[in-house]
């Protein structure tokens, strides 16, 4: 009897393994190759990946770029349009800085995230469709530049995900996308 | 009545046979296995009553706790169930797995007295750091990520707790050294393997939590004047992925054990479950890159290198025992004339035994619903959907109480029968305790993973269906938390089920003879053909389901992503 609890007996590597084991193990091995090269596959040709550069930036620093942004964009009711495709957003303890933000739909924008305080959530949905939604992470110190398009016109809702206090919960910002 | 709990017949040299497993066990490594398998139950239940406040403030029909309180008793909740439940037991089946299973005295037992006791009064000291925890201090739920400061006594109690479970484990090491220099040529049981490379694992995620909470405990004080928020994800994540990892390894550890032990399976490949167990060892550390998929300063080929060889390195290797422990099964019982279709082998399983029945649910639910979930959201771009959403609590959920908890559940009843010698009481509960609660959390576990995906809720939320100054909020998804409240707290008295027979079994349960209750080992015979020749086509033909599970998942997974905007 081959038991788990008495050490084996004989040499154990040259002993026999079951046809029906290596298949599997086959199949195993192409299936892992596959979860590798389907991440690859979608960094080339996939259109959502969180990939963009990131740089150092002290709170006071992003803080002026929000500023910035906030100023040389028109102020309407709904929120700012942005003068370029640079928006500027941070998150802090309780709120977002920099939203709302009404965008174009189909133009490409260079979204800047950072965070003023401690660790935050961006996470973006649709009004009209909760299961469109992703979410990233922002530190305080690291200015994090990904580009967005948004193809369908909307109210994106920007909640906060990462724990960060007792008013967690009330963080709240929007992407508006017009035609 | 307590003097009554550590005796047993031992020899004049210490040791006693155990009359189901054959194993000659030693006094001093027994009876600790019990005090840490003891505490390891009372943090069960702490962890347990804080679930009952967590799900009653989620589920907001109830919402019972404000966020200041909630995000508390969260923490007890994570702190308890996460790591002082499982680090508890994970260092009595090191005992197990090592001088017990090696039928050797445990070496130096004040080490490991000194490491209980260091655990358990960090355990306790952090316990009240986190129901404590008031302004302008946070609650550190379980990730206490820098720079949001908790309770400088939360700090120093993790740095004790992790220097204790160091402390506590090098018995186990020297255990492992002595056999290898009385016994150099004879290798180590498949067991006392898997316990190994668990413990070096530990080890490693041990040393990153020193890294981790050390530089975080000296900022907290005041020693260091700043502390870099990626800088504290990279670290902490050696040790809270780590963490999860040794879960993970010492299970399958206890899977090899109580399937032989119950069910009568055999080892078919050492070969293959000793390479699967070297994998993990090499890169499963590595893989808790995938909790990095989602944030900025790392590029995108460190985190698609990271979570490829490396995490497919572990899903490899899962795979592989996800194949061997049925299969061992499968052929062990064939060999013995135990069902001869498809699937006899399975369905004449000694059923009602509720350490077979609760092993066998881990399995499966671990490997259907918390490993694929684990894979899909280790992916860097589908982890856009999955990064701290509800449905990343509901893969953990799947991972660690589908089948870690349910795997020590298991071995508690199987120690208190055959170490404590005590008859499990209310025997039909105990019979269906398995089943209700793997069905429950189950159901509540899936329903995680629906709320977090298809409806993106975050997790951490005292509340998402009034977000204050908008009117924006989550109330489509009220319907499933309906199903989600009923649910956990079904699961939840299947959990207080487990607690009741367990401690009602020690204090109240018979005089047993544990050989009445589990065959003994020695007696299967078998018709003594070598087992790899028996046949697995009905191990093969559940991998070939899970796989179809897997894939179905993930191509759904994809099509989910590729409708959102273009992102990057």
């Amino acid at each position: 009897m081959s038991s788990p609890i008495h050490s084996p007996q004989g040499n154990w590597w040259i002993a026999g393994v079951s046809v029906l084991e290596k298949t599997w193990i086959r199949i195993s091995v192409v299936w892992c190759l596959l979860l590798f090269a389907s991440m690859i596959v979608w960094a080339s040709y996939g259109k959502q990946n969180q990939a963009g550069p990131t740089y150092r930036a002290s709170t006071t620093e992003f803080m002026q770029k929000v500023q910035a942004f906030k100023k040389a964009g028109i102020q309407t009711e709904d929120g700012i349009i942005p003068a370029d495709e640079h928006i500027y957003v941070a998150a802090a303890r309780f709120s977002f800085d920099g939203f709302p933000v009404v965008l174009q739909a189909g133009k490409q924008y260079q979204v800047h995230m950072s965070s003023y305080d401690v660790q935050h959530g961006l996470s973006v949905r649709p009004e009209h469709a909760l299961s469109k939604q992703m979410s990233l992470q922002l530190l305080p110190g690291y200015e994090w530049v990904l580009p967005m398009k948004f193809d369908e016109p909307g109210v994106y809702h920007v909640v906060c995900n990462e724990f960060c206090g007792v008013g967690h919960r009330t963080m709240h910002g929007s992407f508006i996308v017009r035609r | 009545m307590i003097k009554e709990l550590f005796t047993n017949d031992y020899g004049p040299d210490g040791f006693r046979t155990c009359s189901v497993t054959g194993m000659r066990i030693d006094r001093t490594a027994e009876n600790f296995v019990k005090v840490f398998g003891l505490t390891a139950v009372v943090a069960l239940v702490v962890g347990g009553i804080s679930a009952i406040l967590v799900v009653l403030t989620r589920w907001e029909v109830v919402g019972l706790l404000g966020p200041a309180d909630f995000y508390n008793w969260l923490s007890v909740h994570a702190w308890n169930l996460l790591i002082f439940w499982m680090v508890f037991m994970e260092v009595a089946i090191l005992y197990v797995g090592g001088p017990m299973v090696l039928g050797r005295k445990l070496p130096a037992p004040k080490l490991a007295m000194v490491g209980y006791v260091l655990m358990l009064g960090a355990a306790i000291g952090i316990n009240w750091a986190l129901m404590t925890t008031s302004a302008p201090d946070h609650a550190p739920v379980l990730t206490s990520y820098a720079p949001l400061p908790s309770s400088e006594w939360f700090y120093l109690g993790a740095i004790v707790f992790i220097l204790g479970t160091v402390i506590a484990a090098l018995p186990f090491f020297a255990a492992i050294w002595q056999e290898k220099v009385e016994n150099p040529n004879r290798s180590l049981p498949l067991v006392a393997f898997g316990a190994f490379i668990t413990a070096i694992i530990a080890v490693e995620a041990l040393l990153g939590g020193l890294i981790t909470y050390i530089p975080t405990y000296m900022w907290r004080i005041g020693l260091l004047e700043h502390i870099d928020a990626a800088w504290y994800r990279q670290m902490y994540w050696i040790v809270g992925h780590g963490s999860q990892q040794i879960n993970l390894a010492a299970m399958i550890t206890v899977w090899y054990f109580l399937t032989h032990v119950v069910g009568g399976a055999e080892v078919v490949s050492e070969k293959v479950s000793r390479s699967a167990f070297i994998l993990y060892l090499f890169f499963i550390n590595m893989g808790a890159a995938h909790h990095l998929m989602a944030d900025p300063a790392l590029a995108a080929s460190w985190k698609v290198w990271n979570t490829s060889y490396a995490a497919y390195g572990a899903v490899l290797a899962s795979m592989i025992h996800a194949f061997a422990i049925p299969a061992g099964l499968e052929a062990g019982r064939r060999k013995r004339g135990a069902g001869k279709s498809l699937f006899g082998w399975l369905w004449s399983s000694p059923w009602s035994n509720p350490v077979f029945s609760a092993v066998i649910f881990s399995i499966i639910l671990f490997g259907f619903m918390g490993g694929i979930t684990g894979v899909l959201m280790g992916q860097m771009q589908l982890n856009l959907a999955w990064h701290n959403t509800w449905a990343t609590v509901g893969h953990f959920h799947a991972t660690v109480v589908l089948g870690t908890t349910m795997t020590f559940m298991g071995l508690v009843f199987f120690v208190i029968q055959t170490m404590f010698r005590k008859e499990l009481i209310m025997a039909p509960l105990a019979k269906i305790q398995p089943w209700f609660y793997s069905g429950f959390m189950a159901l509540t576990t899936l329903m995680m993973m629906y709320l977090g995906i298809l409806y993106g809720i975050p997790r951490r939320h005292a509340s998402v269906m009034n977000i204050p100054g908008t009117d924006f909020n989550f109330a489509a998804a009220e319907p499933l938390f309906v199903v989600f409240g009923i649910a956990a707290l079904l699961a939840i008295a299947g959990g207080i089920l487990f607690a009741l027979i367990s401690v009602g079994s020690l204090l109240f349960g018979n005089r047993l003879d544990p050989s009445t209750v589990f065959r003994p080992t020695h007696s299967w015979q078998g018709d003594g053909s070598p087992v790899h020749l028996q046949s697995m086509r009905g191990t093969f033909a559940f991998t070939l389901i899970f796989l179809a599970v897997f894939v179905i998942a993930y191509v759904l997974n994809w099509y989910l992503l590729s409708r959102l905007w273009e992102i990057g």
